[in-house]
């Protein structure tokens, strides 16, 4: 077979670049993806129990873009091309790609960014602007949210850098609150009791930072028992839900009660003075009434 | 109720009740706690169960390698001075299935009978969610109850030059070697740095060191207990616990 072909040199290069050695970078490229994507393979198996995902997902990536970087250039040459010519032609070239890609390049750099501050990682439960759910990857142009009811939301990384982010778990405890409603008969001292008794007995309510259960407010119809429990970031749904059924239940069985919303009426018994609304109107006045139709239509 | 039973078998002991039965080509596990019951199926045969005191830190859900004892009373510690006192610890119990070689060792069952509480070591902001455990202060080793409480042996020592004021101590289970028979035994030290930090590990040497000569009772018949966290394929991870939230 006849190889000769490859020696020519093409039309677009100068006498040095052959189809050859345009054969030849592009197989060195593409064995070197090859083998980057199996040490990509080797490394998220060999880390995925001695780091976090996320700094095992970082630790890839930046092998990955990075020995792809350094094989593209250090074999530029094969393509004619002498990489010390970046340094100019890259800063022209960054002028016009900048104004050509605004978007792109300022996602870019928003991805490099939160790499480095770091406000959210891979796994973490966050809301950002109105989406709120599990960061599933942080990639170089945007970053990808699975919201709590299963969708999969792709915000560009440059909209994650510039708006308020809510990173639910970056702290180990959070604190919720429930407001309890009693009736003004019930005695609050033994609801308190009732209430804490319960806490201390939930083994994810937290004992420092201490839980506060106080009468917060005297309102129209009860009284508002104010319950705050700190739990471990990840469980503090769970015991939310649960603890405020529970202080339900515990506070009717010892009799104390949630009221529902009531007002007092007073009713006056005095019998000798009648009101002033049920004195009886004259005979004529209704007669009048009455003839209305009649005079308007006559 | 610790040690190794060969299936067909059934063990109760204040209300705790597990037991293997055969039904046919599997074997069924049961364990009842309470209200609390458990049933898995196992296929295999030559296996053996072995139940002994594990790492206090798996019931009722794993969410942190870390315990904390609350001393009943705060304990004063002069500079320079070395101390050992003696503390209890909660007890979790741990089935484990394994070959008759005791080798192979899967999980099978955590429970426990004390009272489960979590309490933060530190800042909001920053802290460590850790198991809580209150316990008083023994200057010799007291006797509880061997599937409630462990006893640990705490080495104290002050390595400033003040005073110190120790109300807690915080162990990480990375380090933990528990042993049994009579009771349940674990050695640690507390080594203070300065005012507000302090560094907790366990001692490591086995039984046919230091501690197969310790005056203790039973120690010549204690054995080594099988782990849960020493069953995990772990990484690098510190044995030592530094508190740096004060003590």
């Amino acid at each position: 077979m006849d190889l000769d072909f490859l020696d020519n040199s093409l039309p677009i290069f100068d006498g040095t670049v052959t189809l050859g050695s345009v054969l030849k970078f592009i197989l060195i490229l593409s064995f070197s993806t090859f083998l980057v994507k199996i040490l990509s393979l080797y490394l998220r198996r060999s880390l995925k129990d001695k780091v976090s995902k996320d700094a095992g997902e970082t630790i890839i990536k930046i092998l990955y873009y990075g020995i792809l970087t350094i094989v593209f250039f250090s074999n530029l040459r094969l393509l004619g091309i002498n990489p010390s010519g970046f340094l100019l032609a890259g800063g022209v070239a960054g002028i016009v790609l900048g104004f050509a890609s605004q978007n792109i390049v300022g996602n870019l750099v928003s991805g490099f960014f939160l790499m480095v501050e770091r406000p959210i990682k891979i796994g973490d439960q966050v809301q950002i602007s109105d989406v709120s759910g599990y960061v599933i990857d942080i990639r170089i142009i945007s970053t990808l949210i699975r919201t709590y009811d299963g969708l999969l939301v792709r915000i560009p990384n440059q909209q994650v850098f510039t708006t308020n982010i809510t990173n639910i778990v970056e702290h180990p405890v959070r604190r919720f609150e429930h407001t309890i409603r009693i009736r003004y008969s019930d005695d609050a001292n033994a609801a308190i009791f009732l209430i804490k008794d319960l806490i201390d007995k939930e083994p994810f309510a937290l004992l420092n930072p201490s839980p506060s259960v106080f009468v917060n407010d005297l309102g129209d119809s009860s009284v508002n028992i104010t319950v705050r429990i700190w739990a471990p970031v990840n469980e503090w749904f769970g015991i939310k839900t649960r603890i405020l059924w529970d202080i339900k239940q515990t506070l009717e069985e010892n009799g104390i009660e949630i009221p529902l919303p009531q007002s007092i009426v007073h009713i006056q018994t005095d019998s000798k003075k009648i009101p002033e609304e049920l004195v009886p109107i004259p005979e004529k006045e209704i007669e009048s009434v009455l003839n209305y139709e009649e005079r308007v239509l006559a | 109720m610790y040690g190794r039973y060969n299936p067909p078998f059934s063990v109760e002991q204040e209300g705790i009740a597990i037991s293997v039965e055969n039904t046919g080509e599997q074997w069924i596990y049961r364990r009842t706690l309470g209200t609390e019951d458990v049933e898995k199926i196992i296929l295999g045969d030559e296996k053996c169960l072995i139940i002994n005191p594990v790492e206090p830190l798996n019931t009722p859900k794993e969410i942190t390698p870390n315990l904390l004892i609350e001393f009943e009373k705060t304990l004063l510690l002069a500079g320079g001075a070395k101390r050992k006192i003696f503390l209890t610890f909660p007890i979790e119990i741990g089935v484990f299935i394994a070959d008759k070689g005791e080798k192979d060792l899967q999980l099978l069952d955590v429970l426990s009978l004390v009272r489960q509480k979590f309490t933060l070591y530190g800042e909001v902001s920053n802290g460590v969610i850790c198991k809580h455990w209150k316990s008083q202060i023994y200057s010799i080793s007291p006797s509880p109850n061997p599937l409630q409480e462990g006893i640990i042996e705490l080495t104290l020592r002050n390595t400033s030059s003040d005073w110190a004021s120790i109300s807690k101590v915080v162990f990480s289970a990375y380090g933990m070697k528990l042993y049994y028979a009579g009771d349940v035994f674990m050695r640690a030290r507390m080594d203070i740095l300065n005012r507000n930090t302090a560094e907790t590990g366990f001692e490591l040497q086995h039984l046919s060191g230091e501690l197969k000569s310790s005056p203790l009772k039973d120690f010549k018949s204690r054995k080594e207990a099988f782990g849960v966290y020493s069953l995990q394929k772990l990484g690098f991870v510190p044995l030592k616990f530094y508190m740096g939230w004060g003590f």
